[in-house]
């Protein structure tokens, strides 16, 4: 059995009637220990949620014998006494409502993005099916023609096997063309996902294979949009991106895989002479009955090798090994989050952190208010009260409570997850599904009654226990048993400081990533820049002529805007998903055979695209017009390209590069400065810039799908009116997609790090708030009750400074202990943190002493106005009061 | 002694029980329920007279390395529930086999 299990049924078990109690431990022990069939005795629990059940079977032995009168008369009495206290009862109901808000935001867009990503019929039995190759450092690779009709005739252990492409069509209609996010598909597409076009039909048999009819099936949201939902679009042709395509159906409303697609085409496969190496089609699949992502991952292996002994001349085994490729299968679900999950799940446990707050401050009301309440307590002993009747109206209170600020809670959440949103990096999955549903609800409902009797408990234990007939005679003052009711609430005060610790410092990493991510020197300008996109659909545009032409009418006209300083089109700008990593070799020294060349990235830019992007150029020139000449082959590359190619070498245009495996030689004409062009954080790579338009029909292709980037005066969001003019002149059919400015992308580039600082930074100050409202009140209780005690003092002489220094002393050791215990709680928490840290280590010093710092200085100040009340005592009125 | 509700959950347990399972996860694994579901059950069953819970021998623990487990077994009255229980089931099912056949959903 795990510690944790060990843990969890310590901690469950104070629910069970105490004369249980011990049978109750030695049998769940028992029974988690024992295993179960087949599994060796001692490993358990067999499952982690095995060991849940406890909680509801304690849930039963604690409510036995409670009646629903009872309880209503319970909940009754509890509403009353809560309404005789508005303040204790708002305060104690806003402290609930801030921690379980937090937790329900942020739980439904877990709930939305992580545990169920794809609400799709048995989304369990999705797989990714792709390969992986970490000699090349890639997580996923994609499959080719070949592959993709190799693994469709061999696997057994799918019951459908489909591959796709994501893109974007030019939706051509009367008036504004549209631009629309797309996947290309192969047939079985729709078998997989489990979902069906509510109107028409899916993909038939063959029209995933070149030369088939052009069909197409629109997403509920387009069909709604712009095409009214109207039912007879299903028969009608459709103009996209220059080819009539005839609609076949309409998915249903929520459908949109892979994120945010709202149009499917199938792909055009070439069964006959399929491409072997160019690796694009992401490959998912529908395990069969009774199959486990292990056996679909050792069928796949076996074909990938199968596929590799067929096509030694492109895939041999020497290369595989020095890939590392091989099959990998897992859950769909994990594809798609993983950017974004760490992120997540500390988030969740951040908010997690500051319902535990909530709930100390919480038991610490309540324990202020039992102890004015014992007098209460005593009279109803004394009537005749059990123990258990006590234990059951102080939780139904606390619960009543909690549920309460639930109730609030859940207001704030759904106005916070708004917010959330609006804030969320664009990368968030499924952002539009999040919301307040039905696991949300009950996961509110969950944690507002597990905090109910979290914070309920500590005065149940502290106070139901005891001999209360003393209480009734002593008058309500009751000054025994004080150091245990102290301990009690000094614990509560030791366990903020330290939650509230761990959450400081971990801010505060994020905020200094951030801050090293926003210090890193890119490599490029992000001023004053303006971008957009724009695709020239292959029908209209079937050549580097006409592209070419394009790039050069599109450019004069927006190079002729007054204002615009330079402009410049490329296939993606620095900080754009975009991968094109291909093998290189310099020509002077190829790569032996059977080896794998160093991996380039690969752009095109047009003329003056360094000079519009403020790239430095170390050596040489950029490219220019005359680059896309006939027989002209010219590149520009990257510091490290050129270190990588010619590492003793100083000076390397003139020099020649080339395609692995490819004859075609390309002259260096330009070395450019390194960029991050993939992630902020992450190193630059090598880079190699060819023309967007060479002339000549093998590589690279004209670029099609092109990012335009201006450079301008000033306040750049303001050319997107007379750039779209522009661009209409060229060709008035093709939208202009998507724009931003380079400051924002680069914004987009750090939104997951800044979305995570700022809300940790949230939590955090909403931690140390709560934990400074704690400091304070138990302070300030401490000196009220000992008023008098201060007044013989100071009437024995003892000077007000003293008197100070006393009671903020003893504050001060409380939050000394706490600050301790949460900088061993940071340390430990700080390694989930890791991997979302930049340019700052988990454990950075610096940061540590700095949050802790500043909460011991917020604490002094907290426990110091109690303490100078203390100090100003009237020794003659304290005495009197006695 | 307070009577309990005869439920799916609670013939299944009987049944589990009376089937020989005598721990509470092998009558969670027999059920195919979670421990939620089956351990209330118990707790009722037991308060009700149902079922009698006990201890294995802590000998043949120990022998096989492991804490002792608690044991169930069924009482008279839960024999005559489960009966009961069962006859009633069977009932249902001839009813449901001689009734005519439900039209088709248009």
């Amino acid at each position: 059995m795990t510690t944790m299990a060990r843990l969890w049924l310590r901690i469950v078990s104070v629910l069970v009637p105490g004369a249980d109690r011990e049978e109750w431990l030695e049998e769940w022990e028992a029974e988690l220990a024992a295993g179960g069939p087949g599994m060796d005795p001692g490993n358990g629990p067999r499952s982690a949620t095995d060991a849940w059940g406890a909680l509801a079977d304690a849930w039963t032995l604690r409510t036995e014998g409670w009646t629903m009168e009872g309880m209503l008369r319970d909940v009754r009495t509890a509403l009353k006494g809560l309404a005789r206290k508005p303040f204790f009862t708002a305060l104690a109901g806003v402290t609930l409502a801030l921690g379980i808000g937090a937790n329900t935001a942020i739980f439904s867009v877990v709930d939305a993005v992580l545990i169920n990503p794809l609400p799709y019929p048995h989304s369990d039995r999705l797989l990714s099916v792709n390969q992986t190759a970490p000699g090349l450092h890639l997580p996923v690779v994609p499959h080719s023609e070949a592959m993709y009709l190799h693994y469709l005739k061999g696997f057994k252990t799918l019951s459908s096997f489909a591959v796709f492409q994501q893109d974007n069509v030019n939706l051509e209609r009367e008036g504004d063309p549209e631009r629309v996010a797309s996947a290309q598909v192969t047939q079985e597409f729709f078998d997989v996902m489990g979902v069906h076009p509510f109107l028409g039909r899916g993909f038939a048999r063959g029209e995933d294979r070149k030369g088939a009819e052009p069909v197409a099936v629109l997403g509920y949201g387009l069909w709604q949009k712009s095409f009214g939902a109207d039912r007879t679009v299903v028969g009608r042709t459709v103009r996209m991106d220059g080819v009539e395509r005839l609609v076949v159906g309409v998915m249903p409303k929520g459908f949109a895989f892979p994120a945010k697609t709202e149009l499917w085409i199938p792909l055009p496969i070439d069964a006959q002479n399929p491409q072997v190496g160019s690796l694009s089609y992401i490959g998912i699949g529908r395990m069969a009955p009774g199959q486990t992502v292990q056996s679909v991952q050792r069928e796949m292996q076996g074909l990938l090798y199968s596929f590799a002994d067929a096509h030694p001349d492109d895939l041999s085994r020497a290369v595989m090994k020095q890939a590392g490729l091989a099959a990998h299968v897992e859950p769909l679900k994990d594809l798609y989050v993983s950017d974004i999950r760490q992120a997540l799940w500390v988030l969740m446990g951040t908010v997690g952190f500051v319902l535990l707050i909530a709930c100390a401050n919480v038991a610490n009301l309540f324990l202020v208010r039992a102890e004015a309440r014992q007098r209460e307590q005593a009279l109803r002993t004394a009537l005749g009260a059990t123990r258990r009747d006590m234990v059951r109206y102080y939780l139904t209170e606390s619960v009543t409570l909690a549920l309460g600020g639930g109730v609030l809670g859940l207001a704030l959440a759904w106005a916070g997850v708004r917010g959330l949103l609006a804030m969320a990096p664009v990368a968030l999955p499924r952002a539009g599904e999040v919301g307040i549903d039905g696991s949300v609800l009950v996961f509110t409902a969950a944690i507002s009654v597990l905090s109910g009797l979290l914070f309920g408990l500590f005065p149940v234990f502290g106070y139901a226990r005891r001999d209360l007939s003393g209480a009734l005679k002593e008058g309500g003052r009751a000054s025994t048993s004080g150091r245990e009711r102290h301990r009690a609430r000094s614990t509560l005060v030791v366990v903020q400081v330290g939650l509230a610790l761990v959450l400081l410092v971990g801010s505060g990493l994020m905020v200094r990533s951030f801050v090293a991510m926003r210090d890193v020197d890119l490599g490029f300008a992000t001023r004053d820049r303006l971008s957009f996109h724009v695709s020239l659909p292959s029908a209209e545009y079937p050549d580097a002529a006409s592209v070419g032409a394009f790039e050069r009418g599109l450019l004069q006209r927006l190079r002729a805007i007054p204002g615009v300083e330079a402009a410049a089109m490329t296939t993606a700008l620095p900080l754009e998903e975009y991968k094109s990593a291909t093998p290189m070799e310099p020509a002077d020294h190829p790569v032996a055979q059977g080896k794998l060349g160093p991996l380039v990235n690969v752009r095109q830019v047009s003329p003056e695209y360094f000079k519009t992007m403020g790239i430095t150029l170390l050596e040489g020139r950029g490219l220019t017009a005359d680059d896309e000449a006939p027989g002209v082959r010219s590149v520009v590359i990257s510091e490290k390209a050129a270190r990588t190619f010619w590492p003793n070498d100083a000076s390397v245009v003139g020099r020649y590069v080339e395609e692995q495996g490819s004859k075609e030689t390309f002259e260096v004409v330009g070395v450019a400065r390194d960029i991050r062009f993939e992630k902020i954080a992450e190193e630059p790579g090598a880079l190699l810039y060819y023309p967007v338009a060479p002339t000549g029909d093998s590589v690279p292709q004209p670029a099609r799908s092109l990012s335009v980037v201006l450079k301008v005066g000033a306040a750049p969001l303001g050319f997107v009116s007379a750039a779209r003019e522009a661009l209409r002149a060229v060709d008035p059919r093709l939208p202009m997609v998507e724009p931003r400015t380079m400051a924002g992308i680069v914004r987009d580039a750090m939104a997951s790090t800044s979305f995570t600082a700022l809300l940790l930074g949230i939590a955090a100050g909403i931690a140390l708030l709560l934990g400074t409202v704690g400091i304070y009140g138990v302070i300030s209780y401490m000196v009220s009750r000992r008023t008098q005690e201060i007044g013989v003092r100071m009437a024995l002489g003892a000077p007000r400074g003293s008197v100070l220094r006393h009671v903020v002393r003893q504050g001060m050791v409380l939050v000394g202990v706490g600050l301790g215990v949460g900088l061993v709680g940071a340390w430990g928490v700080s390694r989930v943190l890791s991997s979302l840290l930049y340019g700052v280590s988990a454990t950075d010093p610096a940061t540590y002493a700095l949050t802790a710092a500043v909460l011991a200085l917020v604490a002094l100040t907290a426990s110091w106005i109690p303490a100078r009340r203390a100090a100003r005592v009237d020794p003659v009125e304290a005495l009197r009061s006695e | 002694m307070a009577a309990v509700r005869m439920t799916q959950v609670t013939a299944l347990v009987l049944r589990a029980v009376a089937a020989g399972r005598r721990h509470g996860f092998d009558i969670m694994d027999a059920c195919g329920l979670p421990s939620g579901t089956v351990y209330p059950a118990l707790r009722r069953l037991e308060k009700s007279g149902l079922l009698r819970s006990g201890w294995e021998d802590p000998e043949k623990a120990r022998e096989e390395g492991r804490p002792r487990r608690r044991t169930y077994v069924l009482t008279g009255s839960g024999r005559a529930a489960l009966a009961n229980a069962e006859a009633k089931l069977s009932e249902v099912r001839d009813l449901l086999r001689d009734l005519p056949p439900a039209p088709r959903e248009a």
